[in-house]
C-alpha cells in the first residue's frame, strides 16, 4: 500500500517537472523549426517544413554577425565576473567569520544595504563617464561584481561560521601564511559553497538583460541577451527567429551544466553531509 | 561610446569640417553613430540609408545602433541624453513624447537646415520647442481607422461605411453570416484606444476648438458628447458581441493576421499595421482595406492622422555638420526613393517632391484620397495638445470589455488626465 502511493507520488511528480520545464523546452525547439508565417501563430504544432538551419543562419547573421560578437563578450563578462565574485566574496566571508571587531556590525549592514538598496542607472552612468569606463567590458564586469558581491558574501560567511578554526590554527603552527591559510586551507575546504555561487551567479550575469542595455551600448558591445531584441520589437516579431535565438543562447549553458552535473550535485551534497 | 574614442572621432570629424568648408558640395567625411528602434523596418530603412549614403560618401561610417521601442526605449533615450552618451543622430517619436526629452537642452536645432524648407509646417510644428524645429520626418504620415477584410466585404455585398450606423449594420450582416465583426486585442493593451483616438477627427467636426478647451480645462471628454461618443462606439461593439472570442488575450499581430486572413472583418489600428502584414502574411496584403472611423454625418467623413516619427542630432554630437547633412538626405526625395525600395510605401509623405509607387498596397491607396484635394483630415489629439493621460489604455480595455461603462470611463479618463496636466503645469488645471 505504501509503497503503492510512493510509485503514484513519483509518477506525479515526473509528471510536474514534464509540464514545467520540458514542454517550454519543446515549444521552444518546435518554434526553431517553423517558418515566420506558421511561427505567427504561437501554438503548439508540428512545423510545416524542415526551417532549422535556416533559422539558424539567418539568426547568426543578423546585424553583421552580430551573435558571435555576442558570445564572445558574455562569455568573457560571465567567467571573468564570476571569477573576482569568488575570491572576493570569499575573502570578504572570511574576514568577516574569522575577525571580531567593533566594525563589523557595520560592514554587514553595509553588506545588506548593498543587498536592499537599488542601484540608480543616471548616477552610475556619471561615475563609469568620469572613471572612463562607460561602454567597456572590464566596467560592465565591475558593475556585475559590484550589483552582486553582497548575496555572494552572505552565502560564504555563513558557510566559513562551520568550518573548525582549529584548521587555521594548525595551519598557522605548520608556517603557513595567511595568504597560505586563505587559498591552501580554507578556499578548497569552501568547495560546496563555491559551486553554489558558480551556478547561480554565472547564471544570473549570463542571463543579464538590464544591465548590459544601460551600461554597455554599442554593437561592438552587444551582449546574447541583447541579441533578443534582433527580432523582437514593440510592433512586430519574428517568433521563429526569436525562439532559434532562444534555443542557441540557452544551450551553453545547458552544456555546462550537463558536463558539471556530477561535480555541482556532489558539492552540494557534501555540504549537506557536513552539516 | 568611450571619451578617448570620442576625442579621436572629434579629431578625424574637424579635418573633416576643414575639408568640407574649403569646397562647397564637398563629399562629407567622418564618423556619425545612428540609434534606431528595433522594428524590422526601422532596422531595413535605416541600413538603405546608410549604404545610399555612405556610397555617396566613401570618407564617411555610419554605426547603426539599435534598442528596444516602447516604455524601455523611452528610458535608454532618456538615459542617453541625460548622460551625453546620445548617438549623433537617433529615431524618436513626434509630438508629446519629443517634448519629454527637453529639445531645448538635449537636441541641436535644425531650423535653418536646408531641407526643413520642403518639410510640411503640420511636420514641423510637432517636432518644434522653443521657436526652433528639432526633427525630420523618418515615415510617411499614419492614419487611425478601420481595416477591413476586402474578400470577405466582396463576399457579402458590403459597402464602405460613410457613418457609424452603417458600420454597426455591415457588423450585424458579418455576424450573421457567422464572421468576426469586429477585432479586438486587448491582449496588447494599447490597441484598445484606437475606437476613442481615431474618432478624433468627428470630435473636431462637431467641437472644431475641442483640442484648445481641453488644454485649457475648459472641455471635458465626459461632458462633451461629441467626444464620448468614442468611449460609446467602444461599448457598442462589445455589447452587440461583436468581438472575437478571445478578445481579452489575442495580440496585436493576431489581429492583423485575423483581418488579413479574413477570420475577422474590421480591426481598428493605425495604418503603419501594412507594413507589418506585408512582412508576416505577404499573400494577403492585397486583401486588406481601409476606411476612416465613421462619424454620425455622412457629409463629415474624415481621418484622423497621426505624424511620423522623426530624426534628431543630439547636442552632443561631435559633427553636427555631417549629421544635419545625413538627415537632409533621409528628409530629400532621394531618401523617400530609397524607404519604397526598403520596405514599401505605407502612407504619404510629409516631405515636398516625395512620390509614392504606383502599386502601393490597398489599404495606403484607400488612405490617400483623405489627404488628397477634397479629402478630409485631422491630426490625433495627441498632436494638438499636450495633454495624454497615461492610463486611457487601460481605461479602454475596461470598457471594451464592459467592464465599466462608456460614460464612467470618460470621466475616468478626464481624472486621468487632470494628473499628467499638472505634472506639466499647465494654466487652468
Amino acid at each position: 500500500m505504501k509503497q503503492r502511493t510512493s510509485i503514484i507520488g513519483g509518477f506525479a511528480a515526473i509528471a510536474a517537472t514534464f509540464v514545467v520545464f520540458v514542454i517550454p523546452f519543446l515549444f521552444i525547439i518546435l518554434m526553431a523549426f517553423k517558418d515566420r508565417q506558421q511561427s505567427a501563430l504561437r501554438d503548439f504544432s508540428w512545423p510545416n517544413g524542415f526551417h532549422l538551419f535556416d533559422n539558424i543562419f539567418e539568426v547568426v547573421k543578423t546585424r553583421n554577425w552580430m551573435m558571435i560578437t555576442a558570445f564572445i563578450n558574455s562569455t568573457l563578462i560571465t567567467v571573468v565576473s564570476v571569477t573576482l565574485l569568488i575570491v572576493f566574496a570569499a575573502m570578504v566571508g572570511f574576514v568577516l567569520a574569522r575577525r571580531k571587531t567593533r566594525f563589523n556590525g557595520l560592514i554587514e549592514f553595509l553588506i545588506l544595504a548593498g543587498l536592499m538598496i537599488p542601484p540608480a542607472v543616471v548616477p552610475t552612468i556619471w561615475l563609469l563617464q568620469g572613471l572612463k569606463l562607460f561602454g567597456t567590458l572590464h566596467g560592465m564586469i565591475l558593475i556585475e561584481v559590484a550589483y552582486n558581491l553582497p548575496f555572494s558574501i552572505i552565502l560564504y560567511r555563513a558557510f566559513i561560521a562551520t568550518i573548525p578554526r582549529e584548521l587555521d590554527e594548525a595551519a598557522v603552527i605548520d608556517g603557513a601564511r595567511p595568504l597560505d591559510v586563505f587559498f591552501r586551507i580554507v578556499l578548497p575546504l569552501l568547495w560546496p559553497v563555491t559551486v553554489t555561487n558558480i551556478v547561480v551567479q554565472s547564471v544570473g550575469i549570463f542571463n543579464d538583460f538590464t544591465n548590459p542595455l544601460y551600461y554597455l551600448p554599442g554593437n561592438g558591445n552587444a551582449t546574447v541577451q541583447l541579441t533578443l531584441y534582433n527580432f523582437q520589437s514593440q510592433f512586430s516579431t519574428a517568433y521563429n527567429l526569436l525562439f532559434t535565438n532562444i534555443l542557441l543562447i540557452t544551450i551553453p549553458p545547458l552544456i555546462v551544466f550537463l558536463f558539471f552535473n556530477r561535480q555541482i550535485v556532489a558539492g552540494m551534497t557534501a555540504g549537506a553531509v557536513k552539516g | 561610446m568611450t571619451k578617448t574614442k570620442l576625442f579621436a572621432l572629434m579629431g578625424a570629424s574637424t579635418l573633416g569640417l576643414m575639408m568640407a568648408s574649403h569646397a562647397v558640395q564637398a563629399q562629407q567625411s567622418g564618423y556619425l553613430s545612428f540609434l534606431i528602434d528595433n522594428g524590422p523596418q526601422s532596422v531595413a530603412v535605416a541600413e538603405a540609408w546608410v549604404a545610399a549614403y555612405t556610397e555617396a560618401n566613401p570618407d564617411v561610417t555610419i554605426d547603426i545602433e539599435v534598442r528596444p521601442g516602447g516604455g524601455e526605449g523611452d528610458n535608454i533615450v532618456k538615459t542617453r541624453l541625460a548622460t551625453g552618451a546620445m548617438a549623433d543622430v537617433f529615431f524618436y517619436n513626434s509630438g508629446s513624447l519629443f517634448q519629454a526629452l527637453n529639445p531645448t537642452q538635449n537636441l541641436l536645432p535644425l531650423t535653418d537646415a536646408p531641407f526643413q524648407a520642403n518639410v510640411q509646417d503640420s511636420f514641423k510644428s510637432v517636432v518644434s520647442a522653443g521657436g526652433e524645429v528639432y526633427g525630420a520626418p523618418f515615415a510617411p504620415a499614419m492614419g487611425g481607422g478601420i481595416f477591413y477584410n476586402i474578400p470577405l466585404y466582396a463576399e457579402l455585398g458590403l459597402e464602405v461605411p460613410k457613418t457609424w450606423d452603417e458600420f454597426m449594420a455591415n457588423n450585424e450582416k458579418i455576424k450573421a453570416a457567422g464572421k468576426v465583426a469586429v477585432i479586438q486585442t486587448y491582449g496588447e493593451s494599447w490597441t484598445s484606444q484606437l475606437f476613442v483616438l481615431a474618432d478624433f477627427f468627428n470630435v473636431l467636426a462637431e467641437v472644431p476648438d475641442f483640442a484648445e478647451k481641453f488644454t485649457a480645462n475648459e472641455a471635458k471628454f465626459a461632458t462633451t458628447p461629441a467626444a464620448v461618443r468614442g468611449f460609446e462606439k467602444l461599448q457598442a461593439v462589445f455589447e452587440a458581441g461583436y468581438l472575437n472570442e478571445d478578445f481579452g488575450a489575442a495580440t496585436y499581430p493576431d489581429g492583423l493576421r485575423m483581418v488579413a486572413t479574413g477570420e475577422g472583418a474590421h480591426y481598428p489600428m493605425l495604418t503603419f499595421g501594412v507594413g507589418a502584414i506585408a512582412e508576416t502574411i505577404p499573400d494577403h496584403l492585397q486583401d486588406v482595406g481601409f476606411f476612416a472611423q465613421p462619424g454620425d454625418d455622412a457629409a463629415k467623413n474624415g481621418l484622423t492622422t497621426w505624424m511620423p516619427d522623426s530624426i534628431y542630432a543630439a547636442k552632443t554630437t561631435s559633427s553636427p555638420d555631417l549629421a544635419k547633412d545625413f538627415i537632409g538626405f533621409i528628409a530629400s526625395p532621394e531618401g523617400c526613393d530609397i524607404r519604397n525600395e526598403a520596405v514599401g510605401a505605407t502612407g504619404p509623405y510629409m516631405i515636398a517632391g516625395c512620390e509614392l509607387p504606383a502599386d502601393v498596397p490597398p489599404a495606403v491607396s484607400d488612405m490617400l484620397p483623405y489627404f488628397a484635394e477634397g479629402g478630409q483630415n485631422a491630426p490625433a489629439l495627441e498632436f494638438l495638445s499636450p495633454v495624454k493621460g497615461p492610463a486611457l489604455e487601460q481605461i479602454t480595455v475596461e470598457v471594451g470589455s464592459g467592464i465599466r461603462p462608456a460614460a464612467e470611463g470618460a470621466a475616468l479618463y478626464d481624472e486621468d488626465v487632470r494628473k499628467q496636466a499638472q505634472q506639466l503645469g499647465l494654466e487652468g488645471w
